[in-house]
């Protein structure tokens, strides 16, 4: 029988990360699925000159922008949808604190895919001919820039092309609806770029919402797309992706988006939410008291509920999770 | 129906909602793409195969204007999920998707988009932090290389009408007439830019974009001093149709919220 792998959270940080790593959080949807509670204990020990791969800006990477953990930072999209700019991401990117390397929503996952296979680089067919090409904040002298996405020629055809250059980040804090404690994962809604994050990174922590027995993971095999012999960690820490959404779990909650986008704006607002939201807990249940109780069952009674049902059988209590 | 009846994000939704044609294989962005692209579906289009770059199919909006791509008024009755590589991959960037729309901070005379940044004149040899960070290039760069048409809707400002943008995130014509071919793009580029006043159309030859209609409330003269380019008037630019009943009917259905009404 193999180990569970459940760990505390502060555990699974102080464990896998340390300061100047790059750093990638999945699924880094803006205002859907990451492992945003996972960005706020990096805070609380205090991570620095943090590289982050995002596949989008989230309010964790607003979050550690905003505090200046963060000094480089790749994305495909750096706002919060309907929610916004990213206001922390903003400050810090309008200041020259972060510099932050442009591609698109296929580029990012399209460097994963070619990480996780051990590829020496990608073709690329978007991005070419635009400035994302040309332009870039990691190597601000060079116009146009031709260290980025270099041109390539097909072979084949004869075409211009360009090149991405793969991405492998030292870890993968991954967001998950269902985890087992050996590391099985299943994801609800959009998998967005976690299957190939979760072969591209180094290591892999998985942050899951809720505890299922293994004999679901026997069920569902095709749905699980994370298999526990890639995964380091598993922490189990319920609204995990708050104030985000996750389907079948809950749902965005729109007060706080906005509150922590605008006390993000302001190094003061910044100083005050760190103090009210990232200290603001000592374990998983002053977590919840933080976010609220009544908020927690509002969010919990989402449409998407129903998603959840065909597993329910096999989610385990929380005092059968805790590492 | 009269002009004091819809506001003009609702007549750019619709306008917007016009171009797409049933059956077609469609990828909507967030915020007001999506309520155009899924208003053509509740109206004209219903065998419209939608989809959005998270990889959520089957799905209409529930409760309202979804807050992104991935959230979970989309994700209520959707019949699959899959992922980015899969949606603006496969179905996009291959060049088998027929029409996308994206919005656009700023625009340029060959339909060339910027979404990253607004910088206190020109960039410069030396790339440098803009004045003013905006969201990047998101899927739009994807769906503006890949799509066989794209839709770009932009309200009808002069600050967003310019020459040449400063940054390119999503390319439209480029420098114009066929400078697109050096990349070998699938995607045909930009149909219409459909804003809050109007629809402008790409040229033949030069692909500069000219005027082809207006909407009832606005005019010839309005849109022109509100682009900062010489706006050429195509010569069989005309008034477009005012929104039917069922097409405001529709719109609003789609639009639970009223996203589109609040501003105007």
């Amino acid at each position: 029988m193999p180990d569970s792998k459940l760990m505390t959270l502060p555990e699974a940080v102080a464990r896998f990360t340390w300061d100047g790593m790059q750093y990638a959080s999945g699924a880094a949807l803006p205002v859907g699925s990451d492992a945003i509670v996972f960005g706020r204990e990096l805070l609380r020990q205090q991570r620095r000159d943090l590289h982050a791969i995002f596949h989008c800006n989230t309010q964790q990477l607003n979050l550690l922008a905003a505090t200046g953990a963060v000094t480089r930072a790749e994305c495909g999209f750096s706002g919060l949808e309907v929610f916004g700019f990213a206001n922390g991401l903003r400050r810090a990117v309008e200041s020259g604190r972060l510099a932050l390397e442009d591609y698109s929503n296929l580029a990012m996952p399209l460097r994963l895919l070619g990480g996780a296979l051990g590829w020496p680089f990608v073709p690329a067919t978007v991005n070419i001919g635009s400035d994302i090409q040309f332009r870039s904040a990691f190597d601000p002298a060079q116009p146009p820039c031709r260290e980025k996405i270099p041109s390539v020629v097909d072979p084949f055809t004869g075409r211009t092309i360009g090149a991405f250059r793969p991405l492998t980040p030292d870890l993968a804090a991954i967001h998950v609806t269902l985890a087992d404690p050996l590391g099985n994962a299943i994801m609800l809604g959009t998998e967005w770029s976690r299957f190939e994050l979760s072969r591209a990174a180094k290591k892999v922590v998985l942050i899951a919402d809720a505890i299922v027995d293994t004999g679901c993971m026997r069920q569902f095999p095709n749905l699980v797309r994370i298999p526990d012999i890639i995964v380091e960690a598993v922490v189990h820490w319920p609204f995990a992706a708050w104030p985000q959404g996750s389907p079948g779990m809950y749902d965005i909650d729109e007060a706080h988006m906005t509150l922590m986008n605008q006390a993000l704006a302001t190094e003061a607002g910044t100083d005050a939410y760190v103090r009210d939201f990232v200290h603001g807990y000592r374990d998983v249940a002053s977590y919840l008291d933080m976010i609220g109780r009544e908020t927690c069952t509002r969010l919990s009674g989402t449409a998407t509920s129903f998603l959840l049902d065909p597993f329910r059988q096999w989610l385990l209590p929380a005092e059968g999770t805790a590492a | 129906m009269s002009a004091q009846d819809y506001t003009r994000q609702e007549m750019m939704a619709i306008a917007t909602g016009r171009e797409i044609r049933d059956g077609e294989l469609a990828i909507f962005g967030v915020g007001l793409a999506m309520l155009a692209g899924y208003f053509a579906q509740a109206h004209h289009a219903p065998r419209v195969r939608a989809m959005t770059e998270g990889g959520v199919y089957g799905a209409t909006p529930v409760g309202g204007l979804p807050w992104g791509i991935e959230c979970n008024r989309i994700s209520t009755n959707a019949t699959s999920f899959t992922n980015a590589i899969d949606a603006l991959g496969y179905l996009v960037a291959s060049g088998r998707c027929d029409v996308g729309i994206i919005g656009a901070a700023q625009v340029d005379r060959f339909g060339n988009v910027n979404t990253t940044g607004i910088w206190d004149g020109p960039i410069g040899e030396t790339y440098r932090p803009p004045k003013t960070r905006l969201t990047g290039a998101g899927g739009a760069n994807d769906i503006a290389c890949g799509a066989k048409r794209t839709l770009i809707m932009v309200a009808h400002e002069p600050k967003r009408f310019v020459d040449k943008v400063t940054y390119i995130s999503s390319p439209g014509y480029l420098e114009g007439s066929d400078a697109r071919a050096r990349y070998g793009f699938p995607g045909g580029g930009p149909a219409a830019i459909i804003t809050t006043l109007g629809i402008l159309r790409p040229l033949p030859d030069t692909r500069e974009f000219a005027l082809d209609s207006w909407f009832a409330f606005s005019s010839i003269a309005e849109i022109k001093a509100n682009t900062g380019w010489a706006l050429e008037v195509s010569p069989d630019a005309r008034v477009a149709p005012e929104p039917t009943d069922a097409e405001l009917a529709a719109l609003r259905r789609v639009d639970e919220t009223g996203a589109l009404r609040k501003k105007n």
